[in-house]
């Protein structure tokens, strides 16, 4: 090669390198040591991203209504799968959407027969404006199988205590358009129960497709 | 969280139509307004009627590169860049596209000539914007402030969001700077060479594209687990960013390639001199 074009080259290499090490190294220094989630931490102890309860009783024997108008027995129309279940409202504007959203964005990636084996269940804690037909249209913007219950307040809020998480609180006060104060967290029920792995809000779908497949082959 | 906040940044609650003020983005447009009447005044008047007419075109590159700036920053792109990913692209797209050419169009020539004769500072200047380098620290830029573990950090707050902002515009400058920058305050460099410097961005912005656009789950935590915004789910509103980053960055560096082309030919023109008669 022309000595000139070489002593080009290595003049502009020299010039070139330092000002990339100064940058990688002033500002880049995440690209090599990526930050672990909180979520990753907990895979490394317990193998889920969740947070595991290991001792865990059966899962909750209730029936409430769903947007059919039919009966639905959690325990009994829930046996031998994974079930997630969580409770909500329908006019939520930021936890609810996002969990559902999440939740059916990771369904879609999973086999037909991982599909068929678990269920989301998604709970109204606001029945007053959460009728029938807005749970089955809400719920069908994100999946149609999801499955959305209905029952009196006191019936839920009791559920709710039943299972550790706080009661519903309604600010029905504040007019037509009130917020509803309602526990954030998905419950995963593997098939065979036994244990339980609360998801909390935060929970991003890298960490429900890390989880779902253990869930689902416990 | 939807108190008064200097900068925009991403946010927990809904979001709403109802207008929210930035004033550092206020402050912002307001000293860029500022710093063209110093400019003018520092420059003086144009000496030429050739540098009067740049000087009256300048004014509306400068006007330009602010409005670009404002759109950007302001609510409601800024505020929504704190929900949508594709909102973020936008203003990366003005932030660091737009605007930098813009206003580097619109620094008065008097100005170029007081920089000009301070050849300490020219140095420096020479040096960081020789193409090769600029290139490096704007893919740098660019790839630093797509990172995930980047964003989540840094979107959360108008601090975070500020620097991202920063350094949108800092690397535009100076990737814009062998192009626009008059001589000799830049590196001699050629039409052609101008071309194949702006193509090759157009071929380096396809990695982060390819990563956002093809990417299986969305990347980013803070646009994933932001309260939604219209009907797109998180990795649809990833992927209208992707080809945001794509199309319409491809359609900014493609337009400054025809511009960079036409004036080549004009150049060449003009030194063959008109045709011969028949």
């Amino acid at each position: 090669m022309n000595p000139t074009i070489c002593r080009r080259i290595r003049r502009t290499a020299a010039r070139v390198a330092p000002a990339l090490a100064f940058i990688v190294l002033s500002t880049g220094c995440r690209v090599e040591a990526p930050e672990r989630s909180e979520a990753e931490e907990r895979a490394r102890t317990t193998g889920y991203r969740g947070i595991l309860l290991a001792e865990a009783g059966p899962r909750p024997d209730f029936v409430l209504t769903d947007a059919q108008g039919a009966a639905f027995d959690f325990r009994l129309q829930t046996e031998g799968k994974l079930a997630l279940l969580f409770f909500g409202y329908t006019y939520c504007p930021d936890v609810c959407p996002v969990h559902m959203a999440s939740l059916a964005a990771v369904k879609r990636n999973l086999s037909v027969d991982e599909q068929r084996r678990m269920r989301v269940i998604f709970v109204t804690a606001d029945p007053r404006r959460d009728t029938f037909e807005r749970l089955r249209e809400w719920l069908g913007n994100f999946d149609p199988e999801f499955v959305g219950l209905r029952g009196s307040e006191a019936e839920v809020d009791s559920i709710m205590l039943g299972l550790g998480l706080p009661a519903a609180i309604r600010d029905t006060a504040a007019g037509p358009e009130y917020t509803v104060g309602h526990a954030s967290q998905v419950i995963a029920f593997p098939p065979g129960d036994g244990f339980r792995v609360i998801y909390p809000f935060g929970t991003r779908q890298a960490d429900w497709k890390h989880d779902l497949s253990k869930l689902l082959n416990p | 969280m939807n108190g008064l906040q200097w900068w925009c940044s991403a946010q927990t609650s809904a979001w709403t139509w109802n207008p929210r003020p930035f004033p550092g983005v206020w402050l912002l447009v307001a000293l860029l307004v500022a710093g063209y009447w110093l400019f003018r005044k520092l420059a003086g008047a144009p000496a030429t009627p050739s540098d009067r007419s740049r000087d009256r075109k300048g004014k509306w590159a400068w006007a330009g590169g602010v409005l670009s700036l404002w759109l950007a920053l302001d609510w409601p792109v800024g505020a929504l860049s704190g929900y949508l990913a594709s909102a973020h692209m936008l203003q990366y797209l003005l932030t660091a596209l737009v605007a930098p050419p813009l206003l580097l169009l619109g620094v008065p020539i008097g100005a170029w000539r007081r920089l000009a004769s301070r050849p300490g500072v020219v140095r420096v200047i020479r040096f960081l914007t020789q193409p090769l380098i600029a290139l490096a620290i704007f893919q740098l830029i660019l790839f630093y402030t797509h990172l995930p573990s980047v964003v989540d950090r840094l979107m959360v707050t108008p601090l975070g969001s500020f620097a991202i902002d920063t350094m949108w515009l800092t690397g535009g400058l100076i990737f814009w700077w062998p192009v626009v920058a008059p001589v000799p305050v830049r590196q001699r460099f050629g039409y052609p060479l101008k071309m194949g410097y702006l193509f090759l961005s157009t071929v380096l912005n396809t990695m982060p594209y390819a990563f956002l656009t093809f990417g299986e789950l969305p990347f980013y935590g803070v646009y994933e687990l932001a309260p939604p915004v219209g009907i797109l789910t998180a990795r649809e509103d990833q992927q209208v960013a992707g080809l945001l980053m794509k199309v319409g960055g491809g359609l900014i560096l493609w337009t400054a390639i025809t511009i960079q082309f036409f004036l080549w030919y004009g150049r060449e023109g003009e030194a063959e001199g008109p045709a011969p008669p028949a």
